[in-house]
Protein backbone atom coordinates (compact mmCIF):
# COMPACT_ATOMS: atom_id res chain seq x y z
CA UNK A 1 0.00 0.00 0.00
CA UNK A 2 2.56 2.55 0.83
CA UNK A 3 5.58 1.27 -1.11
CA UNK A 4 7.43 0.84 1.87
CA UNK A 5 8.38 -1.17 4.68
CA UNK A 6 6.63 0.32 8.41
CA UNK A 7 10.33 -0.90 10.17
CA UNK A 8 12.96 -0.41 8.17
CA UNK A 9 16.76 -0.13 9.76
CA UNK A 10 20.06 -1.34 8.96
CA UNK A 11 21.17 -2.94 12.18
CA UNK A 12 18.42 -5.62 13.95
CA UNK A 13 18.68 -3.66 17.38
CA UNK A 14 17.82 -0.35 15.71
CA UNK A 15 14.69 -2.77 13.48
CA UNK A 16 13.67 -4.40 17.11
CA UNK A 17 13.64 -1.20 18.96
CA UNK A 18 11.41 0.74 16.26
CA UNK A 19 8.80 -2.43 16.40
CA UNK A 20 8.57 -2.71 20.09
CA UNK A 21 8.08 1.14 20.40
CA UNK A 22 5.77 1.44 17.38
CA UNK A 23 7.77 4.15 15.83
CA UNK A 24 6.13 4.16 11.99
CA UNK A 25 4.67 6.76 10.49
CA UNK A 26 1.71 6.02 7.42
CA UNK A 27 2.20 8.01 3.75
CA UNK A 28 -0.13 11.06 3.78
CA UNK A 29 -2.30 9.23 0.96
CA UNK A 30 -3.06 6.66 3.31
CA UNK A 31 -6.73 7.38 4.43
CA UNK A 32 -7.69 7.63 8.29
CA UNK A 33 -9.44 4.26 8.39
CA UNK A 34 -6.66 2.41 6.60
CA UNK A 35 -4.10 4.34 8.93
CA UNK A 36 -6.68 3.50 12.50
CA UNK A 37 -6.64 -0.08 11.45
CA UNK A 38 -2.62 -0.49 10.75
CA UNK A 39 -1.72 0.90 13.72
CA UNK A 40 -4.15 -1.54 15.36
CA UNK A 41 -2.89 -4.21 13.79
CA UNK A 42 1.15 -2.88 14.31
CA UNK A 43 0.42 -2.99 18.24
CA UNK A 44 3.13 -4.07 20.14
CA UNK A 45 1.22 -5.03 23.09
CA UNK A 46 -0.44 -8.41 22.30
CA UNK A 47 -3.22 -7.92 24.88
CA UNK A 48 -4.53 -4.93 23.01
CA UNK A 49 -3.13 -5.48 19.56
CA UNK A 50 -6.22 -6.49 16.84
CA UNK A 51 -7.41 -10.25 17.00
CA UNK A 52 -8.39 -11.55 12.99
CA UNK A 53 -11.93 -11.61 13.78
CA UNK A 54 -11.98 -8.01 14.71
CA UNK A 55 -10.24 -7.09 11.44
CA UNK A 56 -13.00 -8.97 9.58
CA UNK A 57 -15.66 -6.53 11.61
CA UNK A 58 -12.92 -3.47 10.97
CA UNK A 59 -15.04 -0.90 8.69
CA UNK A 60 -12.24 0.38 6.50
CA UNK A 61 -11.13 -3.94 5.64
CA UNK A 62 -14.53 -4.35 5.02
CA UNK A 63 -15.15 -2.48 1.93
CA UNK A 64 -15.24 -4.47 -1.03
CA UNK A 65 -13.93 -7.26 1.19
CA UNK A 66 -15.08 -10.93 -0.59
CA UNK A 67 -14.62 -13.34 2.10
CA UNK A 68 -12.75 -16.37 0.11
CA UNK A 69 -14.95 -19.53 -0.87
CA UNK A 70 -13.49 -23.08 -0.58
CA UNK A 71 -14.23 -25.22 -2.37
CA UNK A 72 -15.94 -28.67 -0.92
CA UNK A 73 -14.41 -31.61 -1.61
CA UNK A 74 -15.89 -33.36 -5.06
CA UNK A 75 -15.70 -36.26 -5.05
CA UNK A 76 -17.52 -37.07 -1.43
CA UNK A 77 -20.17 -38.85 -1.67
CA UNK A 78 -22.66 -37.46 1.38
CA UNK A 79 -25.86 -38.89 -0.15
CA UNK A 80 -26.06 -41.29 2.44
CA UNK A 81 -25.49 -38.70 5.28
CA UNK A 82 -28.03 -36.58 3.86
CA UNK A 83 -30.45 -39.20 3.06
CA UNK A 84 -30.36 -39.85 6.91
CA UNK A 85 -30.65 -36.41 8.01
CA UNK A 86 -32.93 -35.07 5.85
CA UNK A 87 -35.78 -37.46 6.72
CA UNK A 88 -39.16 -35.53 8.31
CA UNK A 89 -38.79 -34.37 11.72
CA UNK A 90 -41.04 -37.52 12.88
CA UNK A 91 -38.33 -40.05 12.76
CA UNK A 92 -36.30 -37.52 15.26
CA UNK A 93 -38.67 -38.60 18.07
CA UNK A 94 -38.25 -42.49 17.31
CA UNK A 95 -36.22 -44.55 19.94
CA UNK A 96 -33.41 -45.98 18.00
CA UNK A 97 -34.27 -49.41 17.56
CA UNK A 98 -32.22 -50.71 15.12
CA UNK A 99 -28.97 -51.57 15.12
CA UNK A 100 -25.84 -50.23 13.57
CA UNK A 101 -25.00 -51.14 9.50
CA UNK A 102 -23.24 -54.56 10.01
CA UNK A 103 -19.67 -54.60 8.71
CA UNK A 104 -18.33 -58.44 7.69
CA UNK A 105 -14.96 -60.08 7.73
CA UNK A 106 -13.88 -58.62 3.84
CA UNK A 107 -14.64 -55.15 4.72
CA UNK A 108 -13.17 -54.92 7.57
CA UNK A 109 -9.98 -56.45 5.88
CA UNK A 110 -10.25 -53.76 3.16
CA UNK A 111 -10.38 -51.28 5.95
CA UNK A 112 -7.38 -52.16 7.07
CA UNK A 113 -4.53 -49.95 6.62
CA UNK A 114 -1.71 -52.87 6.61
CA UNK A 115 -3.74 -54.64 3.53
CA UNK A 116 -3.15 -51.47 1.50
CA UNK A 117 -0.34 -50.31 -1.32
CA UNK A 118 -1.12 -46.39 -0.58
CA UNK A 119 1.75 -46.98 1.83
CA UNK A 120 4.00 -46.65 -1.83
CA UNK A 121 3.09 -42.79 -2.64
CA UNK A 122 3.01 -42.19 1.81
CA UNK A 123 6.36 -40.13 1.39
CA UNK A 124 5.62 -38.31 -1.51
CA UNK A 125 2.41 -36.88 -0.34
CA UNK A 126 2.79 -36.73 3.10
CA UNK A 127 0.59 -39.38 4.54
CA UNK A 128 -2.32 -37.42 5.23
CA UNK A 129 -5.73 -39.48 4.52
CA UNK A 130 -9.16 -37.57 4.38
CA UNK A 131 -10.67 -41.35 6.23
CA UNK A 132 -9.69 -42.90 9.23
CA UNK A 133 -11.22 -45.66 10.92
CA UNK A 134 -10.50 -47.66 14.26
CA UNK A 135 -12.09 -50.86 15.82
CA UNK A 136 -14.01 -50.79 19.36
CA UNK A 137 -15.20 -53.27 22.16
CA UNK A 138 -17.59 -50.04 23.42
CA UNK A 139 -21.12 -50.37 22.53
CA UNK A 140 -21.93 -48.33 19.69
CA UNK A 141 -24.60 -45.81 21.48
CA UNK A 142 -20.96 -45.31 24.12
CA UNK A 143 -18.97 -44.63 21.26
CA UNK A 144 -20.82 -41.94 19.41
CA UNK A 145 -21.81 -39.99 23.40
CA UNK A 146 -17.66 -40.60 23.83
CA UNK A 147 -17.37 -39.15 20.17
CA UNK A 148 -19.75 -36.18 21.12
CA UNK A 149 -18.21 -35.12 24.31
CA UNK A 150 -14.44 -35.05 22.96
CA UNK A 151 -15.81 -32.89 19.78
CA UNK A 152 -18.12 -30.74 21.45
CA UNK A 153 -15.25 -28.55 23.58
CA UNK A 154 -13.54 -28.68 20.23
CA UNK A 155 -16.22 -26.78 18.71
CA UNK A 156 -18.00 -29.30 16.68
CA UNK A 157 -21.71 -28.86 16.55
CA UNK A 158 -22.91 -32.54 16.50
CA UNK A 159 -26.04 -33.66 15.09
CA UNK A 160 -26.83 -37.76 15.49
CA UNK A 161 -29.15 -39.67 13.93
CA UNK A 162 -29.16 -43.48 14.55
CA UNK A 163 -25.54 -44.84 14.24
CA UNK A 164 -24.33 -41.69 11.68
CA UNK A 165 -23.36 -38.25 13.52
CA UNK A 166 -22.21 -34.96 11.64
CA UNK A 167 -19.84 -33.02 12.93
CA UNK A 168 -19.23 -28.93 12.25
CA UNK A 169 -16.84 -26.98 13.10
CA UNK A 170 -17.81 -24.04 14.11
CA UNK A 171 -15.31 -21.78 13.62
CA UNK A 172 -13.44 -21.32 10.38
CA UNK A 173 -10.44 -23.51 10.06
CA UNK A 174 -7.51 -23.04 7.02
CA UNK A 175 -10.07 -24.03 4.45
CA UNK A 176 -13.39 -23.28 5.79
CA UNK A 177 -15.58 -25.34 8.00
CA UNK A 178 -13.81 -28.45 9.22
CA UNK A 179 -16.77 -31.31 9.15
CA UNK A 180 -16.59 -34.52 9.89
CA UNK A 181 -19.08 -37.49 8.79
CA UNK A 182 -19.07 -40.54 11.52
CA UNK A 183 -20.65 -43.95 11.23
CA UNK A 184 -20.54 -46.95 13.36
CA UNK A 185 -20.45 -50.40 11.94
CA UNK A 186 -21.12 -53.35 13.63
CA UNK A 187 -18.40 -56.67 13.08
CA UNK A 188 -20.16 -58.47 16.04
CA UNK A 189 -22.18 -57.49 18.95
CA UNK A 190 -19.12 -56.63 20.72
CA UNK A 191 -16.56 -55.57 18.23
CA UNK A 192 -17.76 -52.18 16.10
CA UNK A 193 -15.62 -50.00 13.53
CA UNK A 194 -15.88 -46.31 13.70
CA UNK A 195 -15.15 -44.59 10.66
CA UNK A 196 -14.50 -40.76 10.28
CA UNK A 197 -14.94 -39.33 6.91
CA UNK A 198 -13.75 -35.90 6.19
CA UNK A 199 -16.50 -34.53 4.15
CA UNK A 200 -15.19 -30.29 4.31
CA UNK A 201 -12.71 -28.03 5.16
CA UNK A 202 -8.73 -28.96 5.93
CA UNK A 203 -7.91 -32.48 5.55
CA UNK A 204 -4.84 -31.59 7.76
CA UNK A 205 -6.88 -30.21 10.22
CA UNK A 206 -8.84 -33.73 9.76
CA UNK A 207 -5.64 -35.61 10.71
CA UNK A 208 -4.92 -34.01 13.68
CA UNK A 209 -8.14 -33.95 15.39
CA UNK A 210 -8.65 -37.27 14.64
CA UNK A 211 -5.22 -39.59 15.20
CA UNK A 212 -2.78 -40.35 17.68
CA UNK A 213 -1.67 -37.44 19.15
CA UNK A 214 1.82 -36.61 19.68
CA UNK A 215 3.11 -37.66 23.39
CA UNK A 216 2.31 -33.75 25.21
CA UNK A 217 4.60 -32.77 27.56
CA UNK A 218 3.84 -31.43 30.87
CA UNK A 219 5.78 -27.88 30.07
CA UNK A 220 3.46 -27.53 26.66
CA UNK A 221 0.21 -28.20 28.89
CA UNK A 222 0.78 -26.35 31.90
CA UNK A 223 0.61 -22.82 29.74
CA UNK A 224 -2.88 -23.43 28.59
CA UNK A 225 -5.75 -22.44 30.92
CA UNK A 226 -8.38 -25.68 32.05
CA UNK A 227 -10.96 -25.64 29.33
CA UNK A 228 -8.34 -25.79 26.46
CA UNK A 229 -6.03 -28.27 28.50
CA UNK A 230 -9.23 -30.26 28.72
CA UNK A 231 -10.26 -30.26 24.50
CA UNK A 232 -6.46 -31.04 24.33
CA UNK A 233 -6.85 -34.23 26.25
CA UNK A 234 -9.75 -35.63 24.97
CA UNK A 235 -8.31 -35.80 21.04
CA UNK A 236 -6.77 -38.71 23.04
CA UNK A 237 -9.96 -40.55 23.40
CA UNK A 238 -9.31 -41.96 20.18
CA UNK A 239 -6.88 -44.24 21.66
CA UNK A 240 -9.25 -44.94 25.00
CA UNK A 241 -12.03 -46.62 22.87
CA UNK B 1 86.19 -55.47 -33.90
CA UNK B 2 83.08 -57.36 -32.62
CA UNK B 3 79.33 -56.24 -31.94
CA UNK B 4 79.03 -53.86 -29.40
CA UNK B 5 76.21 -55.54 -27.47
CA UNK B 6 77.31 -57.04 -24.61
CA UNK B 7 75.84 -60.70 -23.28
CA UNK B 8 73.13 -59.06 -21.13
CA UNK B 9 72.35 -56.75 -23.85
CA UNK B 10 72.34 -59.64 -26.41
CA UNK B 11 70.02 -62.08 -24.00
CA UNK B 12 67.80 -58.89 -23.49
CA UNK B 13 67.36 -58.07 -27.03
CA UNK B 14 66.40 -62.16 -27.33
CA UNK B 15 64.23 -61.62 -25.09
CA UNK B 16 61.75 -58.82 -26.01
CA UNK B 17 59.63 -59.78 -28.57
CA UNK B 18 58.65 -62.73 -25.71
CA UNK B 19 58.30 -60.45 -22.92
CA UNK B 20 55.99 -59.11 -25.75
CA UNK B 21 54.01 -61.91 -26.61
CA UNK B 22 53.86 -62.64 -22.76
CA UNK B 23 52.72 -59.11 -22.01
CA UNK B 24 50.08 -59.59 -24.56
CA UNK B 25 48.78 -62.82 -23.20
CA UNK B 26 48.40 -61.72 -19.90
CA UNK B 27 46.77 -58.47 -21.19
CA UNK B 28 43.67 -60.77 -22.79
CA UNK B 29 43.37 -62.85 -20.27
CA UNK B 30 43.23 -60.39 -17.67
CA UNK B 31 40.25 -58.84 -19.90
CA UNK B 32 38.56 -61.90 -20.25
CA UNK B 33 38.07 -61.42 -16.75
CA UNK B 34 36.22 -57.97 -16.45
CA UNK B 35 34.24 -59.25 -19.17
CA UNK B 36 32.71 -62.09 -17.53
CA UNK B 37 28.75 -61.48 -17.48
CA UNK B 38 27.71 -59.47 -14.59
CA UNK B 39 23.96 -58.84 -12.99
CA UNK B 40 23.94 -55.13 -15.67
CA UNK B 41 21.59 -53.02 -13.52
CA UNK B 42 18.48 -52.54 -15.33
CA UNK B 43 17.90 -49.36 -17.22
CA UNK B 44 14.80 -48.01 -19.25
CA UNK B 45 14.73 -45.41 -21.60
CA UNK B 46 12.09 -43.81 -23.86
CA UNK B 47 11.09 -46.57 -26.21
CA UNK B 48 10.37 -48.93 -22.93
CA UNK B 49 8.08 -46.15 -21.66
CA UNK B 50 6.36 -46.04 -24.91
CA UNK B 51 6.02 -49.57 -25.27
CA UNK B 52 4.61 -49.79 -21.13
CA UNK B 53 2.55 -47.29 -21.61
CA UNK B 54 0.90 -49.16 -24.83
CA UNK B 55 0.33 -51.92 -22.67
CA UNK B 56 -1.11 -50.44 -19.64
CA UNK B 57 -3.86 -47.70 -18.92
CA UNK B 58 -0.67 -45.14 -18.17
CA UNK B 59 0.39 -42.13 -20.50
CA UNK B 60 3.95 -42.36 -21.22
CA UNK B 61 4.55 -39.69 -18.46
CA UNK B 62 2.78 -41.61 -16.15
CA UNK B 63 5.00 -44.35 -16.92
CA UNK B 64 7.74 -42.25 -16.19
CA UNK B 65 6.73 -40.97 -12.73
CA UNK B 66 6.45 -44.28 -11.89
CA UNK B 67 9.97 -45.33 -13.05
CA UNK B 68 11.22 -42.86 -10.44
CA UNK B 69 8.70 -44.54 -7.48
CA UNK B 70 10.21 -47.66 -9.00
CA UNK B 71 13.96 -46.69 -8.68
CA UNK B 72 13.22 -45.23 -5.16
CA UNK B 73 11.49 -48.62 -3.76
CA UNK B 74 14.18 -51.19 -5.91
CA UNK B 75 17.14 -49.22 -4.72
CA UNK B 76 16.45 -49.03 -0.83
CA UNK B 77 18.07 -51.90 -0.46
CA UNK B 78 20.20 -53.59 -3.15
CA UNK B 79 20.76 -51.21 -5.91
CA UNK B 80 20.34 -53.52 -8.94
CA UNK B 81 16.70 -52.00 -10.41
CA UNK B 82 14.89 -55.09 -8.99
CA UNK B 83 12.40 -54.59 -6.14
CA UNK B 84 13.33 -57.82 -3.65
CA UNK B 85 10.64 -58.67 -1.29
CA UNK B 86 12.71 -56.72 1.75
CA UNK B 87 12.63 -53.78 -0.08
CA UNK B 88 8.46 -54.25 -0.43
CA UNK B 89 8.11 -54.61 3.01
CA UNK B 90 10.05 -51.82 3.70
CA UNK B 91 8.40 -49.59 1.43
CA UNK B 92 4.88 -50.84 2.56
CA UNK B 93 6.04 -51.47 6.57
CA UNK B 94 8.77 -49.56 7.14
CA UNK B 95 10.74 -52.54 8.43
CA UNK B 96 12.45 -55.03 6.14
CA UNK B 97 12.14 -58.15 8.95
CA UNK B 98 8.69 -59.99 9.89
CA UNK B 99 5.95 -62.04 8.62
CA UNK B 100 3.51 -60.48 6.83
CA UNK B 101 0.63 -62.25 5.20
CA UNK B 102 -0.23 -58.86 3.06
CA UNK B 103 3.24 -59.06 1.97
CA UNK B 104 3.62 -62.21 0.74
CA UNK B 105 0.67 -62.19 -0.94
CA UNK B 106 1.34 -58.77 -3.11
CA UNK B 107 4.60 -59.50 -3.85
CA UNK B 108 3.91 -63.20 -4.89
CA UNK B 109 1.33 -61.52 -7.29
CA UNK B 110 3.62 -58.65 -8.61
CA UNK B 111 6.56 -61.21 -9.47
CA UNK B 112 4.07 -62.46 -12.56
CA UNK B 113 7.67 -64.21 -13.74
CA UNK B 114 8.00 -65.76 -10.85
CA UNK B 115 12.00 -65.15 -10.15
CA UNK B 116 11.91 -63.66 -6.81
CA UNK B 117 12.30 -60.05 -7.88
CA UNK B 118 9.68 -57.30 -8.94
CA UNK B 119 10.58 -55.92 -12.52
CA UNK B 120 9.55 -52.64 -13.86
CA UNK B 121 7.01 -53.98 -16.58
CA UNK B 122 5.70 -56.51 -13.31
CA UNK B 123 5.44 -53.26 -11.64
CA UNK B 124 3.59 -51.37 -14.01
CA UNK B 125 1.66 -54.44 -14.90
CA UNK B 126 0.19 -55.11 -11.37
CA UNK B 127 -0.31 -51.10 -10.70
CA UNK B 128 -2.05 -50.78 -13.85
CA UNK B 129 -5.28 -52.78 -12.11
CA UNK B 130 -5.28 -50.38 -9.33
CA UNK B 131 -5.77 -47.59 -11.77
CA UNK B 132 -9.34 -45.53 -11.31
CA UNK B 133 -9.95 -46.74 -14.46
CA UNK B 134 -9.27 -50.27 -14.78
CA UNK B 135 -12.08 -52.71 -15.16
CA UNK B 136 -14.11 -53.88 -12.16
CA UNK B 137 -13.64 -57.59 -13.21
CA UNK B 138 -9.69 -56.93 -12.70
CA UNK B 139 -10.13 -55.85 -9.77
CA UNK B 140 -12.09 -58.30 -8.25
CA UNK B 141 -10.08 -61.35 -9.80
CA UNK B 142 -6.82 -59.65 -7.92
CA UNK B 143 -8.91 -59.36 -5.06
CA UNK B 144 -9.82 -63.03 -5.01
CA UNK B 145 -6.17 -63.53 -5.63
CA UNK B 146 -5.04 -61.71 -2.91
CA UNK B 147 -7.31 -63.24 -0.83
CA UNK B 148 -6.85 -66.78 -1.62
CA UNK B 149 -3.37 -67.22 0.74
CA UNK B 150 -2.83 -70.89 -0.22
CA UNK B 151 -3.99 -70.68 -4.34
CA UNK B 152 -6.26 -73.40 -3.79
CA UNK B 153 -8.14 -71.29 -6.16
CA UNK B 154 -11.10 -70.95 -3.60
CA UNK B 155 -10.73 -68.25 -0.42
CA UNK B 156 -10.77 -71.08 2.55
CA UNK B 157 -12.19 -70.43 5.81
CA UNK B 158 -9.18 -70.73 7.35
CA UNK B 159 -7.92 -67.91 5.27
CA UNK B 160 -10.34 -65.51 6.10
CA UNK B 161 -9.47 -66.27 9.78
CA UNK B 162 -6.23 -66.01 9.57
CA UNK B 163 -6.55 -62.21 8.14
CA UNK B 164 -9.25 -61.54 10.31
CA UNK B 165 -6.91 -62.43 13.34
CA UNK B 166 -3.87 -60.55 11.71
CA UNK B 167 -5.77 -57.13 11.27
CA UNK B 168 -7.15 -57.14 14.69
CA UNK B 169 -3.71 -57.72 16.15
CA UNK B 170 -2.71 -54.61 14.34
CA UNK B 171 -5.46 -52.88 16.39
CA UNK B 172 -3.79 -54.40 19.32
CA UNK B 173 -7.56 -56.51 19.82
CA UNK B 174 -7.36 -59.38 21.39
CA UNK B 175 -10.54 -61.26 21.06
CA UNK B 176 -11.67 -64.87 21.56
CA UNK B 177 -12.34 -67.46 19.00
CA UNK B 178 -15.74 -67.45 19.48
CA UNK B 179 -16.27 -63.77 18.80
CA UNK B 180 -13.85 -64.37 15.55
CA UNK B 181 -15.69 -67.57 14.41
CA UNK B 182 -19.17 -65.79 15.11
CA UNK B 183 -17.65 -62.98 12.12
CA UNK B 184 -16.61 -65.50 9.82
CA UNK B 185 -19.86 -67.39 9.77
CA UNK B 186 -22.09 -64.42 9.29
CA UNK B 187 -19.65 -63.53 6.55
CA UNK B 188 -19.63 -67.35 5.02
CA UNK B 189 -23.58 -67.22 5.45
CA UNK B 190 -23.40 -64.30 2.76
CA UNK B 191 -20.99 -64.97 0.28
CA UNK B 192 -20.72 -68.61 -0.02
CA UNK B 193 -23.77 -69.61 -1.49
CA UNK B 194 -23.39 -72.89 -2.26
CA UNK B 195 -22.69 -73.69 1.87
CA UNK B 196 -19.26 -75.77 0.88
CA UNK B 197 -17.46 -73.81 3.44
CA UNK B 198 -15.22 -71.59 0.54
CA UNK B 199 -16.19 -69.32 -1.32
CA UNK B 200 -15.29 -69.77 -5.43
CA UNK B 201 -14.58 -67.45 -7.76
CA UNK B 202 -18.07 -66.98 -8.83
CA UNK B 203 -19.39 -66.30 -5.68
CA UNK B 204 -16.57 -63.88 -4.87
CA UNK B 205 -17.97 -61.95 -7.68
CA UNK B 206 -21.51 -62.02 -6.59
CA UNK B 207 -20.65 -61.21 -3.43
CA UNK B 208 -18.65 -58.12 -4.42
CA UNK B 209 -20.94 -56.64 -6.65
CA UNK B 210 -23.59 -56.39 -3.38
CA UNK B 211 -20.60 -54.72 -1.48
CA UNK B 212 -18.78 -52.53 -3.58
CA UNK B 213 -16.85 -51.28 -0.76
CA UNK B 214 -14.87 -54.43 -0.42
CA UNK B 215 -12.74 -52.85 -3.51
CA UNK B 216 -11.50 -49.78 -1.92
CA UNK B 217 -8.32 -51.23 -1.48
CA UNK B 218 -8.25 -51.86 -5.60
CA UNK B 219 -7.84 -48.66 -6.28
CA UNK B 220 -5.16 -46.02 -5.17
CA UNK B 221 -6.52 -42.81 -5.96
CA UNK B 222 -2.88 -41.51 -6.29
CA UNK B 223 -1.95 -42.84 -9.58
CA UNK B 224 -4.00 -40.34 -11.25
CA UNK B 225 -1.44 -37.63 -9.95
CA UNK B 226 1.31 -40.04 -10.45
CA UNK B 227 3.27 -37.58 -12.57
CA UNK B 228 3.30 -34.03 -9.85
CA UNK B 229 3.83 -37.22 -7.09
CA UNK B 230 6.92 -38.03 -9.33
CA UNK B 231 8.04 -35.62 -11.76
CA UNK B 232 10.39 -36.51 -14.01
CA UNK B 233 13.65 -35.43 -16.20
CA UNK B 234 13.11 -32.92 -18.36
CA UNK B 235 14.72 -35.07 -21.59
CA UNK B 236 12.30 -38.02 -20.80
CA UNK B 237 9.14 -35.91 -21.01
CA UNK B 238 10.99 -34.81 -25.03
CA UNK B 239 8.36 -38.52 -25.77
CA UNK B 240 5.46 -36.81 -27.15
CA UNK B 241 2.18 -38.10 -25.37
CA UNK B 242 -0.31 -39.40 -28.29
Amino acid sequence: MAGYLPFDEPSLIGLYKKIWEASFSCPSWFSSGARNLIKRILDPNPVTRITIPEILQDEWFKKGYKPPKFEQDEDVNLDDIDAVFNDSTEHLVTERKEKPVSMNAFELISRSQSFSLDKLFEKQCGSVKPETSFASQCPPNEILSKIEEAAKPLGFNVHKRNYKMKLKGDKSGRKGQLSVATEVFEVAPSLHMVELRKTGGDTLEFHKVTTKPRVYTVGKMSGLDASKREALGSLRFFNLL
Amino acid sequence: GSSSLTLGERICAAFIPLVAVVDFFIFVVANCFYCQPRREKCRYGPSDFTRLANESRFTVNEVEALYQLFKKLSSSLIDDGLIHKEELQLALFQTPYGENLFLDRVFYLFDEKKNGVIEFEEFIHTLDIFHPSAPIEDKIDFAFRLYDLRQTGFIEREEVKQMVVAILMESEMILSDDIIESIIDQTFADADADKDGRIGKEEWKTFVLQHPSLLKTMTLPHLKDITTLFPSFVYYTEVEEL
